[in-house]
């Protein structure tokens, strides 16, 4: 077992120097959404990406949604063209846990402006972009050059109201609609730990 | 039935969440108003006091006491790639104040790609409450909101009011919770317990420099000294504190740890901004029951590679006891590098050089006292020059990412033939076979003195007594060095100089005080004969060159003597013929005819002097003794020839400067348990000697993101699968296991 570990270890050591970097080109992944629909980031391309790892069990991630803030953000984005991801790679396992009709209830329950909500069950999105927390956000250029990676907000705390935060997703977007290079391209994420199904 | 309460607790609590419309709160989760539902936590928060009455000016502890559920944790002060530390707001009496928050040291807790650091159990976070001497007599209320992420499978945040009564008057008396507050203190961490009162160093500096946004950080506490501590440092690890602009990866690779020095290898992430100039947090050590250690300091750049950082000669950043003084006392490094240098002068590399120094200053004597001075200057400056050029060198190694190390030169074969022979040309100058002029038209003060002891023989003086110097080191200057060569490059340079200071300081004190020379003999016919006698340590300081550079040559150095006996005739030739003699350009052709002949024949064909042995010996067994491994000669074709037979491959590369390479020999490789285990998996054992840095192993190594040795490989039997790359530093139960693997 912690010979599995340490390899697992190794390896996502690995792929943190190669997979994920600010500046090179997002890694491209296929899933499926809560409809059955497939999903591929490649075919957004030439579009603004926001991906998001998403539970809403996580106190950090529910008061985002229960505040209303990552709605209305999500709604400002789109009205810009821009992509709106949720990955939930929580484990079948796990209390966290929502079946596509679970999944389908709580995105009209919480009126969800995103794209699209992948169930990544088996955790390979959330490992190959190195998904660390609940909420732990990513923005792709229209390029496909990832320009984002790290925390939602300026504010690491499961109350209150986000709305008066910093949003670094808010912010990388508006930086690429003015042409500029994205001022904060990285911080460290936070909230709870992504709950992987290995 | 377990899924079920949870999932109320989580509903109960989202609930209560979602209702709430809540300001911005900067301070945390303290900060808020209360919610008490304490029947839907997982976490049991009271809080206790370590007196149940103190007297104004006293000072106190308050303990807030955390008891989770089974399966259950909170968070530490830096709760690592996820959740969000405990937090305590008070509210107390005026005149009441309370300090920061002592945690007790944490777990590491599951899993690994989102390490946190956080408290199973119980725990009992410790605060000190100071009651200000004019404070009233009378009863306190203690009072705080408690507010917390507890976490299993789910994360609740949760919040709590506690409050605890303190009677302030005349006496002071412990509580009932007093033993458990002490208990918990035991577990805060601090600094090391000294042993016998010899500091802790804590040092860090980057293995190497990176383009990329990861890049490995060494971390070192070592005792300077070497009595036992009174703290076993096995199991060791190290919690890093909190931080924005960077993450210290959680995953931990022990390079050393012994009773007096852990060093451990960490991978550093940057978020934003600079790499960090600093490291803070607890150094782990122990298994079953951990303890903690602060740790503070300031990060070096591109220092020694680990496999001589490890060597029990280099220290580290001397920290005062103090436990939170991490700074480098660079001054008494100083004061260390100039005694060392003045040490030198009577090490017995530098002696013959010394004997020139005292002819020079007899033979000077009489001169005015301005010449002496000058003379003593240029002494120095040739000395400070050399010490210049070897600190550039080190610099320059260690930019590119090589180890460097003192007195490194001489693992190089080439550098040993040129001195040898310079070395031999000095002595034979003391015998008055040739002279040393410049400036060619001064043939006629040949024989003088005065000529040899001009400014450019005491230029040259400095220059030979460094040279020689390099392979000696001296007390107080290993010390020194091994400070310096983990620092920077302007502390490398000051260091370099101030031991040039000290090796210069005897001559330069002697010639601004010329009086005291007055004590020497008068010059006379007795110098020549002392000059010829003093050529003799010279022959000897030859001898000892021939024999270092014939571990390079092995029994070829013989060719090495051949050349030298060539040099010497045709040196000869030159001081008889050339400077001396009628026929000057006829014997000049002969010694330029000698010279490159003795190099093409003797050097060039026979010694193949540029490519030193260790590439060119036969292949064939370097069994250590009857019954040890049956080493072969490592090569990428060996490796591929085992590999492609179905054989696992043991791959040791050594040398025989590396300490870390024979310890790990002795313990971990060269005993009976894996020699067994080589003879039952039928594996091939390939030895690479690095002593004299081959460049086939150096790109080997590089290959393996290796500046040096040790590596040690382990390559499984089915041909072309990359090897296992074992630790640094070995045990028995390393290697065994590999092998194990790799038989698979």
């Amino acid at each position: 077992m912690k010979k599995t570990l340490a390899l697992f270890t190794a390896l996502t050591l690995a792929t943190s120097l190669f997979a994920v970097e600010i500046g090179k080109p997002a890694p491209d992944f296929t899933g499926t959404d809560i409809n059955g629909k497939t999903v591929k980031l490649s075919d957004y391309k030439g579009k603004i990406v926001v991906i998001e790892s998403y539970n809403s069990d996580c106190p950090f991630c529910h008061n985002q949604y229960a505040s209303g803030a990552a709605q209305d953000l999500q709604k400002d984005l789109a009205a810009k063209g821009v992509v709106w991801l949720l990955v939930n790679s929580v484990s079948a396992k796990n209390f966290s846990h929502r079946t596509p009709e679970q999944a389908q209830k709580e995105w009209a329950d919480l009126k969800i402006n995103a794209t699209a909500w992948i169930d990544d069950t088996s955790g390979t999105i959330g490992h190959l972009y190195e998904m660390k927390t609940t909420p732990h956000v990513f923005v792709i250029a229209t390029d496909g050059t990832l320009v984002y990676d790290g925390a939602m907000d300026d504010r690491p705390q499961p109350f209150g109201d986000p709305h008066t935060a910093k949003n670094y997703v808010r912010a990388a977007v508006d930086d690429l609609l003015a042409g500029k290079p994205v001022e904060i391209p990285q911080t460290k994420p936070y909230g709870c730990a992504v709950h992987y199904a290995n | 039935m377990r899924l079920i309460s949870i999932a109320l607790a989580v509903a109960g609590s989202l609930v209560m969440l979602a209702g709430q419309t809540l300001p911005a709160q900067p301070a945390g989760l303290g900060g808020l108003p209360t919610f008490s539902a304490p029947a839907t936590h997982h976490t049991q928060v009271k809080l206790v006091l370590s007196a149940d009455s103190a007297k104004p000016g006293d000072t106190i502890y308050a303990g807030v006491d955390l008891k989770m559920d089974a399966g259950w944790h909170t968070y530490w002060k830096n709760s690592g790639d996820a959740g969000s530390p405990t937090t305590i707001k008070w509210q107390l009496p005026p005149g009441i104040t309370a300090g920061d928050i002592q945690w007790p040291l944490p777990q590491k807790l599951p899993p690994i790609e989102v390490t946190t650091y956080g408290y199973e159990g119980e725990t009992m976070l410790l605060v000190p409450l100071t009651i200000g001497t004019n404070f009233s007599a009378g009863q306190a209320d203690i009072k705080a909101t408690v507010g917390w992420l507890e976490c299993m499978d789910v994360c609740i945040p949760a919040n709590q009011d506690v409050e605890a009564k303190l009677e302030v008057g005349t006496e002071t008396k412990p509580s009932a919770e007093a033993a458990a507050i002490q208990s918990w203190q035991a577990r805060v961490p601090s600094a090391i317990n000294l042993a016998g009162g010899i500091p802790y160093a804590d040092s860090a500096w980057w293995e190497k420099s990176t383009n990329d946004n990861t890049r490995p950080l060494i971390i070192d506490m070592k005792q300077l000294g070497n009595i036992a501590a009174s703290v076993p440092l096995d199991g060791a690890d190290f919690f890093p504190d909190a931080s924005d602009n960077f993450e210290v990866q959680p995953a931990t690779e022990v390079i050393a740890a012994a009773t007096s020095h852990i060093q451990l290898r960490k991978l550093v992430q940057k978020i934003s901004g600079d790499w960090p100039k600093e490291i803070s947090g607890v150094m782990v050590a122990g298994k079953g029951s951990p303890q903690g250690f602060t740790f503070k300091a300031t990060i070096s750049d591109n220092a020694l590679d680990s496999s001589t950082a490890a060597m029990p000669a280099a220290g580290g950043t001397v920290a005062s006891p103090a436990p939170t003084d991490g700074t480098p006392t660079l001054p008494l490094m100083l004061l260390y590098a100039f005694i060392g240098g003045l040490i030198l002068n009577i090490m017995p590399c530098v002696l013959p050089v010394i004997a020139l120094k005292i002819l020079g200053f007899v033979s000077e004597a009489k001169s005015s006292p301005a010449r002496v001075r000058a003379l003593g200057g240029i002494y120095a400056i040739g000395v400070l020059f050399s010490f210049l050029v070897l600190a550039a060198v080190v610099i320059g190694v260690k930019a590119a990412g090589h180890e460097a190390g003192w007195g490194m030169q001489f693992g190089s074969p080439i550098f040993l033939v040129c001195l040898t022979t310079l070395v031999m040309l000095v002595a034979l100058n003391l015998f008055g076979v040739f002279e040393v002029t410049l400036g060619g038209g001064a043939l006629d003060k040949a024989g003088e003195l005065a000529s040899r002891h001009g400014p450019a023989g005491a230029f040259f003086n400095g220059v030979l007594a460094t040279v020689l110097a390099t392979p000696c080191t001296a007390p107080f200057l290993s010390i020194a060095l091994g400070f310096a060569f983990a620092q920077s490059a302007p502390v490398i340079l000051m260091v370099f100089l101030t031991v040039g200071l000290g090796l210069a300081a005897p001559y330069v004190l002697l010639s601004l005080n010329p009086v005291w020379l007055k004590f020497l003999p008068k010059p006379g016919a007795w110098m020549e004969k002392f000059k010829i006698a003093m050529g003799f340590p010279m022959l000897a300081t030859v001898v000892w060159l021939f024999n270092v550079a014939g571990s390079s040559y092995g029994k070829n150095v013989l060719w090495l003597g051949v050349f030298l006996v060539i040099v010497a005739f045709a040196a000869w030739i030159f001081g008889e013929f050339v400077q001396r003699g009628q026929s000057k350009t006829v014997a000049a052709i002969v010694v330029l005819f000698l010279l490159a002949g003795g190099y093409a024949f003797a050097l060039e064909k026979e010694l193949d002097w540029r490519a030193p042995i260790a590439e060119t010996e036969a292949a064939g067994s370097l069994k250590e003794s009857a019954d040890g491994i049956d080493w072969q000669r490592w090569s990428p074709e060996a490796v591929a020839a085992a590999q492609a037979a179905g054989k696992v491959v043991l791959v040791d590369f050594t040398a025989d400067w590396c300490l870390t390479c024979q310890v790990n020999k002795k313990t971990s490789i060269e005993i009976s348990s894996v020699r067994d285990k080589l003879k039952s998996l039928g594996a091939v054992a390939l030895t690479g000697d690095y002593t004299h840095f081959p460049a086939a192993i150096t790109t080997e190594l590089q290959q393996f993101n290796r500046a040096g040795v040790p590596l040690v490989l382990v390559y499984p039997k089915n041909a072309g699968t990359p090897p296992l790359v074992l630790p640094e530093v070995l045990t028995p139960g390393t290697v065994l296991d590999a092998l194990d693997r790799a038989a698979k």
